[in-house]
């Protein structure tokens, strides 16, 4: 990694890294200013587009019929799947699901036709009217169903979309010989992202060029894929991302894209295209729901042996990221412990559901309700605190995880040290208000690879410039859905270039002039794009330091560049103002503007699912939660919860302690509330009446606690936020119900029907 | 109000009155409802009034639960106001508005019923005024004629009254069971549920066994047994009829353990 050791100032009190700057997308967005996807849309004249949906969630399509839709007067066209120029295919991992079904429909969100209208109104009308001649097939709705001998083949080659395994030491052997061991089972649910706007764009062409303008989480690629999927070649596709209202892994898949791309190509005409709320939940995947069965065994002084954890999931009608999704579920398997023996069997199989993806904490966040659910039963077996069990187990540096990879920073110890600290577990009361009310207290510590990891190609590249107006511009493909990048990237840049963050312009993600930056997506951004910004900027800083070099009678090594002038270490009041040395620069022909490329190397699990290096660094974290369980109705409220995450540095403590809380929120969703309902694979609640989101009133106090261990590779020592603060949170949430009532509830989310039943069956009522 | 009526009775079908828009424009939205003419009552002058008059409380059409939330003249029928949906429904949904709708969940729909309500309906033929509890006939069916509109609806002062809703989450929720309890002056507990059946409904049994045995605590857990054996709950995707009855239970006998607190004379008056 000598590459990146490239000499430049640490940040000091008032350096723009590590200052809670006021985020520059911030006003726009707080006032309404903001015009996102679907503002877009409204702006112009153009034709309307509306996507005809599965009837069935199983069914061979013989025949579509568009003359009838055709016969409406304010119906422009009509597409279905033989319209379409390319394969016709998309998909993250592998192409199997089509853009519009021309002899098969796997799920009720599948498409099968696509209307182009002069409104609205008329291309959703007109929609009813495309005739499709259905034979519906049986359909595989559980696991269960789908493992069934007899059970219909979804895919050609079966239900069976993968395995994953790790073989760590012998187990099953070790197991056997435990002192204690404890099993526990969970089942989690299928969760929406549940973003605030919903998929919508427009697309257009300019020349030759297919230009759409719809949120997504990577540019670059769903350029690729769109290209293929419409049979066009990379460079006629630009893909432009519109100011975004969350994604949380589902923007991961291409979908309104294709319906844009296909309508504005074969049309001509300038299109827009909006999902209502229902059809984004029918149409977009889901988290995995997935059934954990857990087992660990322990020494009686409470060392862990060995864990066996079997894993199945639902990957719905199709792969999307599914396949990566277990491969992350198995390779954090153990979490932050330190377990010599690991059988891990994770199995993924199709049914006729919502395909399931990325989804914030991608398949760690699930298996994390597991192997706390263990530690806290583990205790009770063995009658140990559960502080101190976690900390017999707990990794210290130099000790390896799941995978064997060897860690060179733990802070797990520190981080749940921080996290009893701050709610106060010592001295903590159990006292309540009313008799049928019970507290309990529950701590969860968690780590997280971050990345793509596994050998997959992972890379930033960005581009700093100083325009004529001594502005200076950053370029990153990358996009911004909330998560704070816009700001991080300014941060980052003025801090390596030595310019104050007010000068600092950031365009993002637009094919046709940023550079690749990899996606918004697997905590991955802070890491990656900030480090290739910062290499471009310091390369720029080495330009700029060049120039001065000749202005004053200094060696440059001598010289420092801060808040847009340089001046001699020795004597600060030695200056030169950023403006005379940019002058300076042009006149003597200096470009005045840099490009680098973050590419760490990671190494893919061999069969036992063990690597080196599966991530390029790992974050930890500790959740502690207080709660409320009335034991008569079952509900639970959250009356606290601490978060202590490391995150190497925070470029900016304020926008990392938003996503924090944000995290926080969406956990609390996930482990009390949040279900999307199918029956026979058909949605119950595909809107925000049933789909239960935590509301203001829902979120108790959080406490967000930052720590600083710097890691070695990211810029300025900094990891990211992204994913483990959703990932900390359901496992607290249950660990606190279950010392609460001394039930475990084995199902999320854990609603008050759910706790309340629990109850009823419990031992000993 | 005569123009409105005037237009009502023109445009019969094809006509729906407009007031908060809460549920009617959402409606629309989702296709569930198309509407020809809108007949938009909030520029009739004098319709959004809560007012005590002197025994009574008086809730004009266009009272909004915001307003009902202040109201200290019946502690149930503010609980009730305060859970309906978020802030900005409260601020703009409508009593009459709610009782027009008549959702077996509607919050303020089950208190005024425990509070035995009258519903004055005002139509082109002149005025008549329906007890609540004849009004609801089912999920979204009143005794509501086609060319009348909700007047007014009035309440006597009762002794003590309270409500408690039980929801999927803290605020903008509907019900999985809600229930309202009132003390009239000379004793008599009356007790409505939501949720637990096709409209809003009286727990006649239980009410009976408080009549006679008064708020003793094992009078208390008898009626809530009977309130479970009474109401007529359905399984759905938000929750089993089994729970439902169990909660049922449980926040009938806390109103009436409350009510029983309240009404006893050395015990402080309740926060």
């Amino acid at each position: 990694m000598s590459d990146i050791r490239v000499s430049e100032a640490a940040p000091t009190s008032g350096a723009p890294v590590g200052r809670s700057a006021t985020r520059s997308d911030a006003r726009d967005k707080v006032t309404g200013k903001t015009a996102y996807g679907g503002d877009r849309a409204v702006s112009q004249e153009c034709l309307h587009a509306h996507v005809l949906r599965a009837a069935h969630p199983h069914a061979i399509v013989r025949r579509i019929e568009t003359g009838p839709a055709l016969a409406d007067p304010d119906v422009v066209a009509v597409f279905t799947g033989k319209d379409v120029p390319g394969t016709n295919l998309h998909g993250m991992i592998r192409r199997d699901q089509e853009l519009l079904a021309t002899s098969r429909v796997r799920y009720c969100g599948d498409a099968v036709a696509l209307v182009v209208a002069r409104t609205r109104q008329a291309a959703e009308r007109a929609s009813k009217l495309v005739v499709v001649d259905y034979e519906p097939l049986p359909g595989v709705f559980t696991i269960a169903e789908a493992l069934a001998p007899d059970a219909a083949a979804i895919h050609p080659e079966g239900n069976i979309l993968g395995r994953q395994r790790i073989r760590k030491g012998d187990a099953l052997a070790a197991m056997a010989e435990a002192d204690v061991v404890v099993e526990t089972e969970f089942s989690t649910q299928s969760v929406d992202h549940a973003f605030l706007d919903t998929e919508a764009g427009v697309a257009y062409l300019e020349g030759e060029v297919l230009t759409i303008e719809a949120a997504g989480q990577w540019v670059h690629e769903e350029a690729r894929l769109l290209a293929l999927a419409l049979g066009l070649p990379f460079e006629r596709v630009r893909i432009i991302q519109p100011p975004t209202g969350g994604a949380f892994g589902g923007r991961e898949d291409l979908g309104i894209q294709l319906y844009l791309g296909l309508a504005a190509l074969l049309t001509g005409q300038r299109v827009e295209l909006a999902y209502s709320r229902a059809e984004s939940m029918i149409a977009r995947h889901k988290r995995h729901p997935i059934h954990i069965r857990y087992r660990f065994g322990a020494r009686r002084d409470g060392t862990l042996v060995a864990a066996v954890v079997e894993v199945q999931a639902d990957e719905g009608a199709y792969a999307s990221t599914g396949k990566a999704v277990l491969r992350k579920a198995a390779s954090h398997a153990t979490g932050p412990y330190r377990v010599p023996n690991v059988h891990v069997d994770v199995t993924g199989v199709f049914t006729n559901n919502n395909p399931t993806g990325a989804m914030r904490g991608f398949g760690a966040s699930q298996i994390a309700i597991a192997y706390e659910g263990a530690m806290d039963k583990l205790a009770a077996a063995l009658g140990m605190d559960r502080v101190e069990l976690r900390r017999r187990n707990l990794l210290l540096p130099g000790d390896a995880v799941t995978t064997s990879q060897i860690l060179p920073v733990v802070s797990a110890q520190e981080c749940m040290s921080a996290a009893l600290e701050r709610i106060g577990w010592e001295g903590r009361s159990y006292e309540t208000p009313a008799p049928h009310l019970k507290r309990g207290y529950g701590l969860s510590v968690v780590c997280f690879g971050l990345g793509y990891g596994d050998g997959f190609p992972d890379a930033s590249r960005a581009r700093v410039r100083f325009t004529d107006g001594d502005r200076l511009e950053v370029y990153t493909g990358a996009v911004e859905v909330g998560q704070g990048l816009v700001q991080m990237a300014a941060q980052v840049a003025a801090q390596a270039v030595g310019v104050t963050i007010d000068r600092v312009d950031v365009i993002l993600a637009d094919t046709a002039r940023t550079p690749e930056a990899g996606s918004s997506s697997a905590t991955r951004q802070t890491f990656f794009t900030g480090s290739a910004v910062r290499k471009a900027g310091v390369e720029l800083r080495h330009q700029l330091l060049d120039i001065v070099g000749t202005l004053l009678p200094v060696h440059p090594d001598e010289l420092d560049l801060a808040d847009d002038a340089c001046f001699e270490r020795a004597d600060p009041t030695r200056r030169v103002p950023l403006s005379a040395i940019l002058q300076e620069g042009r006149r003597r022909g200096y470009p005045l503007e840099a490009e680098a490329i973050f590419e760490p190397r990671t190494i893919c699990q061999d069969d036992a699912g063990q690597s080196v290096r599966a991530f390029v660094t790992y974050l930890f974290a500790s959740h502690a939660a207080e709660v409320l369980v009335d034991v008569e109705t079952g509900e639970v409220q959250v009356q606290r919860i601490v978060a202590v995450h490391d995150l190497g540095k925070a470029i900016n403590p304020l926008a990392a302690e938003g996503q924090i809380e944000g995290g926080v929120v969406q956990g609390i969703g996930m482990a009390l509330m949040e279900e999307v309902v199918r029956q026979r694979g058909r949605l119950l609640n595909p809107n925000f009446t049933d789909y239960i989101v935590p509301t203001a009133m829902d979120v108790p106090e959080i406490i967000p606690v930052i720590l600083e261990n710097p890691d070695p590779i990211g810029p300025f020592g900094a990891r990211g936020v992204g994913e483990p603060p959703l990932i900390g949170t359901p496992p607290a949430i249950l660990g606190a119900i279950h010392d609460a009532i001394g039930v475990q509830i084995g199902q999320t989310p854990a609603t008050a029907e759910r706790v309340w039943r629990a109850l009823q069956q419990a031992p000993g009522r | 109000m005569t123009e409105a009526l005037e237009l009502k009775s023109r445009l019969k079908d094809k006509g729906v009155f407009l007031a908060g828009g809460t549920d009617l424009v959402v409606g629309v939205a989702k296709g569930r409802l198309s509407v020809e003419h809108w007949i938009d009552l909030s520029g009739v002058p004098g319709l959004s009034y809560v007012r005590e008059e002197g025994e009574e409380l008086a809730i004009g059409p266009l009272a909004t639960h915001a307003m009902l939330e202040r109201s200290a003249f019946a502690p149930a029928l503010a609980q009730a106001a305060r859970t309906v949906g978020g802030p900005a429904i409260r601020n703009r949904g409508t009593i009459a508005g709610n009782l027009g709708t008549a959702s077996p969940a509607g919050d303020v729909s089950v208190a005024l019923l425990a509070l035995d309500a009258r519903i004055a309906l005002v139509g082109s033929h002149g005025s008549r005024s329906v007890p609540i509890r004849d009004f609801f006939v089912g999920p979204g069916k009143t005794r509501i004629a086609h060319d009348e509109l909700i007047q007014e609806v009035r309440i006597r002062r009762s002794a003590d009254s309270a409500f408690l809703k039980l929801g999927k989450r803290q605020s903008v929720a509907i019900a999985l069971v809600s229930a309202a309890v009132v003390r009239q002056r000379d004793g008599r507990v009356a007790i409505a549920l939501g949720s637990v059946g096709p409209t809003p409904l009286r727990a006649a049994r239980a009410e009976a066994h408080l009549a006679l045995a008064g708020l003793a605590p094992e009078a208390i857990g008898e009626a809530a047994s009977l309130v479970r054996a009474e109401v007529t709950p359905i399984d759905d995707h938000r929750a089993s009829a089994e729970y439902r009855r169990a909660v049922s239970g449980v926040l009938v006998r806390r109103l009436l353990e409350q009510l029983a607190a309240s009404s006893k004379p050395e015990s402080p008056a309740r926060a």
